[in-house]
């Protein structure tokens, strides 16, 4: 309690209310630029962090972090390409709210699920820390692997009507996951003797090409005389949410929350598929899974409050074990020790105050983040007023600048605009784009962990079912896939009942 | 000329063939030294499988299950206004790889101030500052990377 009331007062210091802002608007700004993330933000910033003091440095850091999490949904919803791999799952529904002409209100939603979700996996960072930290360490190579199969399970509720086709597109990204070194074995694979593909397709590059450039592609048939439509600058702002619809967000929001605050802590695992696995149990457990992909507000709220949900929980075993829960931490982690606090078990004791000062901040970063959001969510819900053409020549700017930016590599521009390409002609064949990016994500985490478990087992499969988190995430992941199976022959049958009448 | 398919057929069959020629590219391509079973080859061999097997079950559902679209193909039928509507993807597609040859030589502004050229053209934009808002965000953008980022742009 002392400590607690410690941190309070280190926290009230006027100079934080100021440095949180400014953060939020950095991350916010990055996050919504195609190809730039928030751990760029945070590299960036950190050497503008060296001059203050340890509270400050940390919040306007963590401010980025979320603020950049958050802000990848803005393009996500806007312009179909998500800012970060973290809000690919809130294109299902953001895109086509904006199509729909509810881009405001998709944003609105988008700010406050994200405001909810870090609220909550902030308070779970204060009050919860050691507990989760504790079911995390039983995570072992099987449990890890049943995750990926339970992420990977998403697949058969994003497929729409074909299955094949999901299934195809995970197996691309399973194959594109697999390009580069073998981190176990040290072997290259499917390099064709090329040294640029050593270290693999980056999954921002692979983000870029399939999503921002296949769209751009896409609209490639757009007539300006007869396709643009001019919008008032007052309609835009004039479709808030509902009354209803904030009550029918409830249960997504606490769903992806508690999702977020879950997958979060897992190190390894983060903010995405956090994000698809929440979306998914969302679709699963709607009285209208129907209208999921097609423009529903529930589907932005699961998934932006399960990204951000993550948020705060990838800050718990980092803090409790000194192991970051993912790339943004990892170098959140590093910044812990440029000015002078090793994140591990010994932290609270020996810098407790100021610990508990950043842990109160990120409730005060989540309440400033929804400010700040309301003000940029008017300004960027304009971007739908510009015609297509400019903005299909500045977005494709920002992309090829975005994806260079990344390595520092020609050869990511190459990719991108190679991927655009095939992500185009996979469009026109009706394949979803999202099987391919779960495969990609997730594939490297089943890869490793599958060989690692099976090293461990001496080749036996019966590890994946032994231990019993592991059982439950499989048993899960094939009740999931049933439910969707049974759901989807369900509606066949009603259809052809109704042709046949 | 009459042709009968649908997307199931065209996009089993090209995969089915993609799938096979990586297949029998996995030994050359992923050597390991590993003698267990369970080895850098096999994930590439589960995610190479399963693309194989899922893309001949879509072929099959294409070929027996789906409706198929019917086209006769004529002279006619390349001037026709689809064919034409197709044809603009193509275009937009060689931009994009005239661009990746052009980026290493001409540099970023140059290449992608000329990308933004084409692409105004390209929807025959004739306000001049159709052409001069991107244009200038090619020059924003450049400034922002290189001098605020310190990201030095091709």
């Amino acid at each position: 309690m002392e400590q607690f009331l410690g941190g309070l007062e280190i926290l009230a210091q006027w100079q934080n209310f100021l440095i949180i802002p400014l953060g939020l608007a950095i991350g916010i700004i990055v996050g919504a630029i195609p190809g730039l993330t928030s751990d760029l933000g945070i590299i960036l910033c950190i050497p503008l962090t060296y001059g203050m003091d340890p509270t400050m440095a940390i919040l306007m850091l963590l401010a980025i972090y979320c603020g950049g999490t958050y802000g990848g949904s803005i393009t996500a919803i806007l312009i179909n390409t998500p800012g970060t791999s973290a809000n690919a799952a809130t294109l299902f529904d953001g895109y086509p709210m904006t199509v729909k002409g509810k881009a405001f209100k998709a944003l609105q939603m988008a700010l406050f699920a994200s405001t909810i979700g870090g609220l909550i996996s902030a308070l779970a960072l204060l009050f919860l820390a050691p507990q989760i930290a504790k079911i995390t360490l039983l995570f072992g190579p099987a449990e890890y692997f049943a995750l990926a199969v339970f992420g990977l399970s998403v697949i058969a509720g994003v497929s729409n009507n074909s299955i094949f086709k999901g299934l195809i597109g995970a197996c691309i990204g399973l194959f594109m996951a697999t390009v580069g070194m073998d981190n176990i074995s040290g072997t290259t694979r499917f390099t064709f003797g090329s040294n640029r593909l050593m270290s693999g397709i980056d999954l921002i590059i692979a983000l870029i090409g399939l999503f921002a450039i296949s769209e751009i592609m896409m609209k490639s048939q757009y007539d300006p005389r007869t396709d643009h439509k001019t919008i008032s600058a007052s309609s835009i702002t004039r479709d808030k949410i509902t009354k209803d619809e904030y009550r029918r967000c409830r249960k997504p929001i606490a769903l992806g929350s508690l999702i977020g605050v879950i997958i979060g802590a897992t190190p390894g695992t983060g903010g995405g598929l956090a994000a698809f696995i929440a979306y998914n149990q969302t679709k699963q457990s709607s009285k209208h899974p129907e209208t999921f992909g097609q423009g529903e507000i529930e589907g932005v709220a699961a998934s932006e409050s399960a990204n951000n949900g993550a948020c705060g929980a990838t800050m718990i075993p980092m803090l409790t074990l000194g192991v970051p829960g993912d790339g943004a931490t990892a170098i959140l982690m590093g910044a812990f020790m440029i000015h002078g606090m090793i994140p591990g078990p010994t932290l609270f004791k020996e810098q407790g105050n100021i610990l508990y000062a950043i842990m109160l901040g990120l409730i005060v970063v989540n309440v400033f983040m929804y400010i700040i959001g309301n003000v940029f969510t008017r300004f960027y819900a304009h971007i739908t007023r510009i015609p297509y053409e400019i903005l299909a020549a500045i977005v494709l700017t920002f992309c090829i600048a975005g994806a260079y930016s990344t390595n520092n590599r020609l050869y990511d521009i190459y990719i991108i605009l190679i991927f655009g390409i095939v992500a185009y002609f996979l469009r026109r064949m009706d394949f979803q784009l999202v099987p391919i990016l779960l495969g990609i994500v997730l594939g490297p985490l089943a890869e490793k962990n599958f060989r690692r478990a099976l090293v461990l087992s001496d080749g036996s499969l019966d590890i994946f079912l032994t231990r019993p988190i592991s059982c439950a995430f499989i048993v899960i992941a094939i009740g999931s896939i049933a439910l969707f199976a049974w759901r989807n022959h369900k509606a066949k049958m009603a259809e052809k009942q109704a042709g046949a009448r | 000329m009459k042709i009968k398919y649908n997307s199931e057929i065209i996009s089993g069959l090209i995969f089915s063939l993609v799938g096979l020629v990586l297949w029998f590219l996995i030994p050359s391509q992923v050597q390991t030294l590993e003698k267990t079973a369970i080895n850098a080859q096999t994930f590439p061999r589960i995610a190479i499988g399963g693309l194989v097997l899922f893309s001949i079950g879509l072929l099959l559902e294409g070929l027996f299950t789906k409706e198929k679209r019917e086209i006769v193909v004529t002279a006619e039928s390349f001037r026709s206004t689809a064919f034409k509507k197709e044809m603009r993807s193509v275009v937009y597609a060689l931009f994009l790889i005239v661009y990746c040859l052009l980026i290493g030589r001409l540099g970023y502004i140059i290449s992608t101030a000329l990308l933004v050229v084409a692409v105004m053209l390209f929807y025959r934009a004739r306000k001049w500052y159709y052409y001069a808002i991107p244009l200038g965000m090619v020059g924003v953008v450049y400034y922002v990377f290189k001098v605020l980022l310190r990201i030095s742009l091709p």
